[in-house]
């Protein structure tokens, strides 16, 4: 079976942009391909993360952004789960991969959340939760995941105090990161004073709204190797569906993102004390607590604590560094790019193009990508070095 | 797998659940098999991939599992805010989500609740779907 790698990736700029949704991935694409031939000579199948047709009323965006890359005629789908949309693009890319049906697949996301506001961005996640229940009660993203922050804080000894030493600490890795949409460190009392949006949860606690495109091109190992290029193996993949509304589930073991860890840990051969750094879905502080837990790099109850460093957690915490990036939080979250620029983080880190930001000797990260409120669907991923064990 | 005649009078279906909820009565899903209860009722059980699914009543009683405030909603309820939300664990095992009709402050998990039923508004029902303009709307009071 082949193994597959990463063998480029690229992004556009991140936040409020004056580029459409298509020109960001023109952006993407230029860079992904800087030291590659054409796409039009390599890729053979193309899948676009997306959350939404209601930002440029646009959908199709297979066939668009296959034909912006200069491809004809190749199989090209848009690729739907809200924002976990990026993680399962690169998932059938691997896959395509994996099975022989492709040697060079590129997997990409692009999101344009700023065209109608907050309160279209607000409106336009709202569609990722149930309709008939949840959707009518008025329930948004962040009042969601306040729920599980709610529920959070009063099952553990985590504090809002807590909450906030998470934004801290991925705002801080975002100023080291060139390509954050807030590279800018913080307080907590930034984090703590900010303007309430569904409490627990504050303003510095939710990932911002913005625009972004990723690209990352999968190949087999040898196509990578003929074409100069570092690369990194996709060890494992796993996703999970669980239930769409959020009353139905398990709040704080957060079940799905278990599973897609697991059938990620086990299809690479490792266990969740092998892994280095993880990028994990923090769209509002409290996740990056909960999927601390949920991917086993911490004993339940104790995933706030992934602010601190390793000596200093709790026994039973493995090593990992969460969010080196900044994190959805502060490196950025256009929603269908997200699940790709983890991917991109990953790629850097564990090929030396981490620069300031570089978590030393890391050779195997775990990615957790969500999409609805916490685990409707997540998508896991093992990357790790072509020298890693 | 067989599921007989499913069709909108079928409680199994949402404007069968809606039609009762309208009459003041909240059905449940109960898995046969095990036990699960789901709210709304639907054809399968999601905790056992079980089809046997009964329709039965459900306790309108419940508690407060988690709650919040709603300070940013979508524009068809921004005039509404903030709101509470809260998802409630009824006394027959089912947990709904709904809004409060309480204050954020006035709130505390664990707080007994009550599932209240009433006809759209017209605010509602500018914002419905063609099929969804006569579903009633639930809410949570204080008991």
């Amino acid at each position: 079976m082949p193994e597959p790698v990463i063998a480029s990736v690229g992004a556009s700029a991140l936040g409020r942009t004056d580029l459409p949704g298509r020109d960001l991935f023109s952006v993407a694409l230029e860079e992904a391909f800087d030291e590659l031939p054409d796409p039009a000579d390599l890729v053979e199948a193309v899948y676009v993360g997306n959350q939404s047709e209601s930002y440029e009323h646009q959908i199709m965006y297979g066939t668009l952004l296959a034909e912006w890359a200069g491809l004809r005629h190749v199989p090209a789908e848009r690729v739907e789960g809200c924002a976990a949309a990026g993680a399962l693009a690169l998932r059938h890319a691997v896959k395509d991969v994996r099975n022989g049906e492709h040697e060079a697949v590129l997997a990409c996301g692009v999101e344009k959340m700023t065209s109608a506001g907050t309160s279209g961005a607000t409106d336009a996640l709202s569609a990722a939760f149930d309709r008939a229940i949840e959707q009518r009660s008025g329930i948004t993203a962040p009042s969601q995941y306040a729920l599980l922050a709610k529920r959070y804080l009063h099952e553990t000894n985590a504090t809002e105090h807590d909450l906030a030493e998470i934004a801290v600490k991925n705002h801080a890795n975002a100023a080291r990161n060139p390509r954050a949409q807030f590279p800018k460190e913080i307080d907590v009392e930034t984090v703590l004073e900010s303007d309430p949006i569904a409490p627990p949860l504050k303003l510095y606690d939710c990932a911002p709204v913005g625009d972004g495109a990723a690209a990352v091109l999968v190949t087999t190992a040898e196509l990578a190797a003929d074409l100069g290029r570092p690369q990194v193996r996709v060890a494992g993949s796993g996703a999970s569906a669980n239930n769409i509304a959020v009353a139905e589930r398990d709040m704080t073991d957060i079940a799905g993102a278990r599973i897609a860890a697991e059938t990620a840990y086990e299809e690479a051969g490792i266990d969740a004390a092998a892994v280095d750094i993880a990028e994990v879905h923090d769209a509002f502080t409290v996740c990056e607590a909960l999927l601390a837990e949920a991917a086993g790099f911490a004993p339940a109850g104790t995933g706030y604590q992934s602010y601190q460093s390793p000596a200093e957690r709790a026994d039973g915490w493995t090593d990992v560094q969460l969010s080196p990036s900044g994190g959805l939080k502060a490196r950025g979250h256009p929603i269908g790019a997200t699940g790709l620029l983890q991917a991109l983080e990953a790629y850097e880190q564990l090929t030396g193009a981490a620069g300031d930001r570089a978590i030393e000797g890391a050779e195997t990260a775990l990615l957790l990508n969500e999409g609805g409120v916490a685990d409707a669907v997540t998508v896991g991923h093992v990357l790790t070095t072509a020298e890693a064990p | 797998m067989t599921d007989g005649d499913l069709d909108a009078t079928d409680p199994r279906t949402l404007p069968g659940f809606f039609d009762a909820l309208a009459d003041g009565k909240l059905l449940g899903g109960v898995c046969t098999d095990c036990g699960q209860v789901l709210l709304p009722p639907r054809p399968a059980c999601y905790a056992c991939g079980s089809r046997a699914v009964d329709v039965e009543p459900q306790s309108r009683e419940g508690t407060v599992f988690s709650y919040t405030e709603v300070h940013t909603p979508p524009p068809a309820f921004a005039a509404d805010a903030p709101y509470t939300v809260a998802v409630v664990e009824l006394a027959d095992g089912g947990r709904l989500l709904g809004r409060v009709a309480a204050d954020y402050s006035d709130v505390a998990i664990g707080d007994s609740v009550e599932l209240t039923v009433h006809e759209p508004t017209a605010a509602e029902r500018e914002v419905a779907l063609d099929y969804e303009t006569d579903w009633p709307v639930h809410i949570f009071e204080p008991r």
